[in-house]
Parts: C-alpha cells; structure tokens; sequence
C-alpha cells in the first residue's frame, strides 16, 4: 500500500499523524462478528431396501476452493464398542459443518452406549431417531450446521433411514440425498427409486396411464445407485470427489466399502 | 454507437435494489500457466468452467488464438475473457495489416493492457499473453485493471498457487522444449488435483519462430469411468398427453423450406461436443 | 462507492480501501536521491495480490526517458498507465523541440495526470531525472498529486519504517559509493520491517553518462551482484 503519504492509517489501524488521522468514526455501522461455522461440502445419501439400508458419502472434506483432505468420513457406526464400533447396528451420516457433525457424532453416539448400559438391550433406530431429533431441537438458536440422516434396520428388521434438517425436524423415507450435490441427487433417487415420473408402458392413454408403483429394490441395485449418483455429482459438483465410503446395514451387521472417486 | 448497451443499467439497478441478485457468470476457477524456453514459449491451461460450485463445462477452450504466432489463456470471467481477445486479436490484425509487419507480442500486450484500464476492472479478464515475433519469445500477464508482469514463468487463475509451487521447485533456466511442455503440464495438473476452481484436462500450446502447435486434450486425466447401470427407459415410459404430427408438406406453411441434396450440405465446422 | 478525496475539519482524507479487491498492489518500498554526479532511484521488487507475491522480482523502476526515471507505489495498473502516458508524451516532446526535456517537465506531466485524476488514482511516485541544464533531481508526487522537490524521497508502505534511518545517515553531496550505500541501507530495513516489500534490490544511477542499473539479490546478502 502506498499510503505513506496519506496520513490516513492504513486500514481502519492506528494513525501516527494527528494532523491528518480521522478524530471521528467513520459514516456508518461498522460490524465485528465472529462467524463460527464453516462449509465443508461433499454430499451424502442413503436408500432404505426391504431388510437393508445402505448410507454412503464422498470423503472430500473442502474449504472456498482449497481441498482440507481427501479422506474425512461422513459416516459414523452408532453405539458400537471400541474404537471399531464392534456390534454397532446404526449409522448416522452428516453433512454441512464437520466440527458440528463430529461432535454431534460424538454426542448420539454416548448416548446410545449410556442407553444399552443402562436398559441391557440397544436401541431401537426408532428410538435414537427422536433422541438425534430431540438433540439437534436442543441447540435451535446455535444449531448444529449440519443435515443429518441415521439408517439402520427397525423392529421387523426392514430397512429404515431418517433424514434430519439442522433443527431437528425429521421424517422417515425410502431415500435421501443431502449437502452441496443433494439437488444434484435426489431427483435422480426420485426416478429411479421411487420411480417418479415414470409410467407403465401402455397402460392406459394420456392421463390414464399408470404411476409405476415403487417397490424396495434388491441391494446390488441400490448400490449401483448410489456409485452412479456419485460418479455423476463428481462430474459436475466442485465439492464432491476423492473417495465414496459406503455402509451396509443388515442383520448380520455393518459392511463397510471404500471406492475411488475423480480426484479433481 | 460502438462499446457496450447500458441501456438496462437503471432497471437492472432498481431490480438490485429491491434483493434481485445479479445474474452469475460462469467464471474464475482456473488454472492457467506459461513458460518460456529456448527457442519459444509454452502456454497451457485446465479445461473445467464454473458457476459458482457447479461444474458448467467440463471440457472447455481457455487458450485463446489472437494471431498465428501469439496465443492467450484466459482466466476470470469467461465472456469478458472470450471477447477481449477477440477484439484485440481483430484490431491486432488490422494493425498488421496498415503497418505491413507481423504483429509482435508486446503490442497485444499493451492493447489488451490499456482496454482493461479503461474499463477500471469491470472486464474481469486475467490472461497470459504468450508469442514469438520477429523480437523473440514472449511472455506476460495481464490483471484485469490493467497492469502487466514480464516473466520467465507465470501462473494465474485460482489455481494459480498450486501451478507456481510446482514453477518454484522445478524451473530451471535452460529448458528444452519437451520440458518446458512437461513442466507446464504438470504445474496445471497441481492445479486440476488441488484447486476444486480448476479440473478436467490439460491444454498445451507450444509457439515457436517456425510453427505454432495447439494440444488440445494433451493430458486427460479425468476420464469419467462408465457406469454401473443402464438408464435406457422402456419406450412409452413418459405420458403422452397430446400429439400434433406436422407432415414434411404442412411445414411450408409456418417456414420456408429449402430443399438440400446431401452434397451441398455445408461441411460442418466444428462438432460440438455433448456428454454421451 | 464514497468520493475518495474528502475535506474534512482537520484536512483531507484519502481512502486507501479504494483499491478494489483483487487489484494488483505495489506493496513497496522505493526512494530516489541526489548526490554528487546525479541521482539514484531504488526500489524493492515485491507485487501482491492479497497476501499472495504475484512478482517477485518486479521492476519498479520505469524509464519514462533517457535519464528521466520514475520510483512507482500503489496500484500496478495505476501507475503503468500513469508511466506509460508520460513516456509518450515525453519522447514527442523530445522529438519536437529536438532537444531532451528537463526533469522539471517531467514531473509537471506525472503531476498533471495525478492531481487532475487524483479521485480515480492509488499512485504514489517519486522521479527523478539528470539533465544537462539541471543537473540531477528528485521530485516527489504523494496520493494528492501535490509535487515537491527535495534532496532524496521515500515512498511506499516500507518507507514508513525508514524516516529516522534516512534522516541519520543522509548527507548532501554523496559520492556514487556512499549513495548506493545510502540506498542499500535504508532499503534494506525498509524490506527487513515491511511485510509488503522484500525481494531483490533495484537501483538505477542517472549521471551525465546516462542510466546505469544495479541490481542485489537477497541470497547474496544484498552485497551483488550490483552494476550490470
């Protein structure tokens, strides 16, 4: 800055020139804040199948346009033990602010283990479900910055999958997309999972023809799903690339898959 | 009257005002790279355009032509970077024209220099002037404000960090013409790999006194793999809700129509190029 | 966007946050002097965009005519321009009247162009010239566009760092030993205290035999390698 000569302080420090150093605040609101949340982008999903759910997200964690690392899960075991998370039968996957995310992992995850400890049996997904609900509820005026979705198997052991927004408003749904690539995503699990827009081939004229009628897709399926919905939000979101980790829940536990995404 | 339409500038003003935002250009992620060796200059660029963090072409042209021997990478706002170059590249050939003589390099520069000046930085192009004239070979960058840097190596764009470490650690003076190429190509792939502004391929064009060598897709190492599944739907998937057939007789009465028979067909120019 | 020269109870106020995000800034550090045979004009070789070095060995030394030299501060853009019009007009004037213009003259048109434009333009400059009538000079033209002329002049963010040293070691009547000395010195701290200046050292020596350059780079502890 060649403001040697101006006498003004160079932005808004101290003046040394008091001849010449503004005497009175300048015109206008001047704002300190302090922001503390961040984006860390990528995207995440999932799909509930008859007796299985499958949660999946990129491993690229970002700030602006510089990569922080291209390995950061966003996919959590809940209640499991150790640092393995051995017998955990809940994943939950966040999205958003990773800080937040982490912490809100840390967070259920206690208390899912308290709850097992203290009842002798796991939780329900149903009931850690209403328990994320209510935890994301408990910081409504400073939320968690973050979209969550929690899978695992329910009572009948169908595949169940909740999705969260940062209050904690959440419904249960066959599939969810969330986070930078979500608009991306979920119109394509729209048609393809629960065939939206899609109608039966001469079923009828104009009007008349036939919704194709949604019905739980085999797991092979689902999984080349979610690697497609992937691959192509790679293609065409900055923020999305490096790794896809994918978990399985079904009754004989979690099956964790680890895939190569685009790096650039 | 020449130069730009401000007739809109006060509607578009009171929409601003009242919280409609500003249309989005596709822009500013990028990386760009020259460098000079014995014998010539190279210039390269990535090939990935952006708005805002959706990818909206992910294999574009950002090396320039301005004339035979002097070539351009452009980052910052693709239009202004497209059309300045253009108009310089016209006005530099009519001056080549009235003077009789190639057109040299610094004077692209200082062209392109003084109509971004005029312009106060509101023409958001950032480019790497590159050529070979009867001076020699060449090499510069011009901010959009309209100041300009002369170098043995450059980079700029977002992903301008990434490229000029690689530049910092591995340049020498004494290039050859392979690895100068070589060195430019792996300074835009920092670029590709670090910067989510820049992606897809690499483009290289290397000048020399003889001949000027455009690479385009020199490196592709994003090649999208295939997938998984096939989205081929059953015919009669989408609802018909109405059908009106105009026969090949009928059109005549909305348009005119002229009849070619296959050899008058133009030869096409330039396919564009469409995700498959 | 505010005026950016405004008259307020205790004198003017220029708002160096003009400059427009992402504009090219001579962070900076330059001095120019007068001793014996002539004049020296020095400058660091920093540019930034941000806090990002987008040249580190930048020329801010500009030649505007034969020994007629310009030190530039401020915005990059700016001051080339500013430079670049100057070098025009001063070889017509040089071809017209068939006969070199005076230093003086040169700084009239540097300060024309910045007082007139002084509402559009972050150049701060300092010139300085040999010519056969005067001899040599220095003149400075700070953010306002006034011009002054003095015995040496400092410009730039570094130079802030440099008042005393320069007040305790100048001395009329240098020879071109004790100048580049002088030069070296004051730029040396200059570059040492300013986040924004830094890089190699650039002088250029104006006499009556014409321009000499010089050049200390910063991995020879600015010793060399010097005239070239």
């Amino acid at each position: 800055m060649a403001s040697v000569f101006a006498g003004a302080p160079p932005n808004g420090a101290p003046g040394y020139s008091f001849a010449q150093t503004p005497t009175a605040a300048p015109a206008g609101i001047r704002e300190h804040s302090f922001y503390p949340y961040t984006d860390n982008g990528g995207s995440t999903l999932g799909i509930s199948g008859a007796d299985f759910s499958i949660l999946a997200g990129d491993t690229r964690s970002t700030s602006g346009y510089s990569i922080n690392t291209r390995y950061a899960p966003k996919l959590f075991k809940i209640g499991g033990e150790g640092p393995e998370s051995k017998g955990a039968r809940i994943v939950l996957s966040v999205v958003g602010f990773a800080a937040d995310g982490e912490a809100l992992k840390e967070r259920l995850d206690t208390i899912v283990k308290m709850y097992k400890y203290q009842h002798g049996k796991p939780m329900s997904v149903a009931a850690c479900a209403q328990r994320l609900s209510h935890i994301l509820y408990g910081k409504r005026f400073f939320p968690y910055y973050v979209t969550a979705i929690l899978g695992g198997l329910d009572e009948e052991g169908k595949g169940a999958l909740y999705s969260y927004d940062p209050v904690g408003s959440y419904e249960r749904e066959q599939c969810r997309a969330a986070g930078a690539a979500a608009s991306l995503i979920m119109p394509f699990l729209d048609n393809q999972v629960n065939f939206k827009n899609q109608y039966i081939p001469g079923s009828g004229e104009g009007h008349a023809l036939q919704q194709r009628v949604p019905e739980p897709l085999p797991r092979k399926d689902v999984e080349e799903l979610v690697k497609d919905a992937f691959t192509s939000a790679v293609e065409r979101h900055i923020e999305v690339g490096d790794g896809l980790q994918m978990m399985i829940i079904t009754k004989d536990g979690i099956e964790e898959i680890y895939e190569e995404l685009k790096k650039d | 009257m020449p130069g730009f339409d401000f007739s809109n500038h006060n509607r578009n003003a009171a929409l601003h005002a009242q919280g409609v935002p500003l249309p989005k250009a596709t822009s500013t992620g990028t990386t760009i790279v020259g460098c000079i060796y014995d014998g010539g200059v190279v210039i390269a660029a990535d090939t990935r355009a952006t708005s805002g963090p959706i990818v909206a072409d992910k294999n574009c042209e950002k090396l320039h032509y301005i004339a035979p021997q002097i070539w351009c990478a452009g980052a910052g706002t693709a239009a202004d970077t497209e059309f300045t170059t253009a108009i310089i590249s016209s006005n530099l050939e009519l001056h080549a024209l009235s003077t009789g003589r190639k057109p040299r390099v610094v004077t692209c520069m200082t062209m392109l220099k003084q109509h971004l000046f005029r312009y106060q930085g509101h023409i958001g192009a950032y480019l790497v002037v590159a050529g070979v004239d009867p001076t020699g070979a060449h090499l510069f960058t011009v901010h959009a404000h309209g100041s300009t840097d002369k170098l043995p190596y450059v980079t700029m764009g977002s992903g301008s960090l990434a490229a000029m470490s690689v530049f910092e650690t591995q340049w020498k003076s004494a290039l050859s013409k392979d690895d100068a190429v070589k060195l430019c190509a792996d300074a835009i792939q920092a670029g590709i790999f670090n910067d989510l502004g820049s992606g897809s391929n690499v483009d290289v064009c290397v000048i020399t006194a003889e001949k000027t060598t455009l690479m385009r897709n020199y490196i592709t190492p994003n090649v999208r793999e295939s997938k998984a599944r096939n989205y081929r739907f059953k015919r009669g998937t989408t609802a018909v809700l109405n059908e009106k057939v105009i026969t090949r007789e009928e059109i005549s009465k909305y348009v005119t129509v002229h009849e070619l028979d296959e050899q008058s067909v133009a030869g096409v120019g330039e396919v564009m190029d469409v995700d498959s | 966007m505010q005026p950016t020269g405004m008259l307020g109870e205790d004198g003017i106020h220029v708002d160096m946050n003009h400059l427009k995000t992402g504009e090219v800034n001579l962070g900076t550090s330059i001095m120019a002097i007068n001793f014996r045979d002539g004049v020296i004009l020095g400058a660091d070789s920093r540019t930034t965009t941000g806090a990002y070095i987008a040249n580190r060995v930048t020329d801010k030394l500009t030649q505007v005519h034969d020994t007629i030299w310009c030190c530039r501060s401020g915005s990059a853009a700016d001051t080339q321009a500013v430079a670049d019009i100057v070098h025009y007009h001063l070889g017509m004037y040089g071809i017209t009247n068939d006969e070199p213009p005076t230093t003086q003259t040169a700084a009239a048109m540097f300060q024309e162009l910045c007082y007139d434009n002084k509402d559009q333009l972050t150049a701060g400059m300092i010139i300085a010239g040999y010519d056969g009538r005067h001899g040599g000079q220095v003149y400075s033209i700070p953010l306002g566009g006034s011009l002054h002329k003095q015995p040496y002049a400092i410009g730039g963010s570094g130079s802030t760092y440099i008042y005393g040293y320069c007040d305790a070691n100048w001395k009329d009547n240098m020879t071109e030993a004790e100048g580049v000395n002088f030069v070296k010195g004051a730029l040396q701290e200059a570059i040492k205290w300013d986040g924004s200046s830094g890089g190699v050292i650039r002088m250029v020596v104006l006499t009556a035999k014409g321009a000499n350059r010089h050049l200390y780079l910063p991995d020879q502890q600015y010793e060399g390698p010097g005239m070239n």
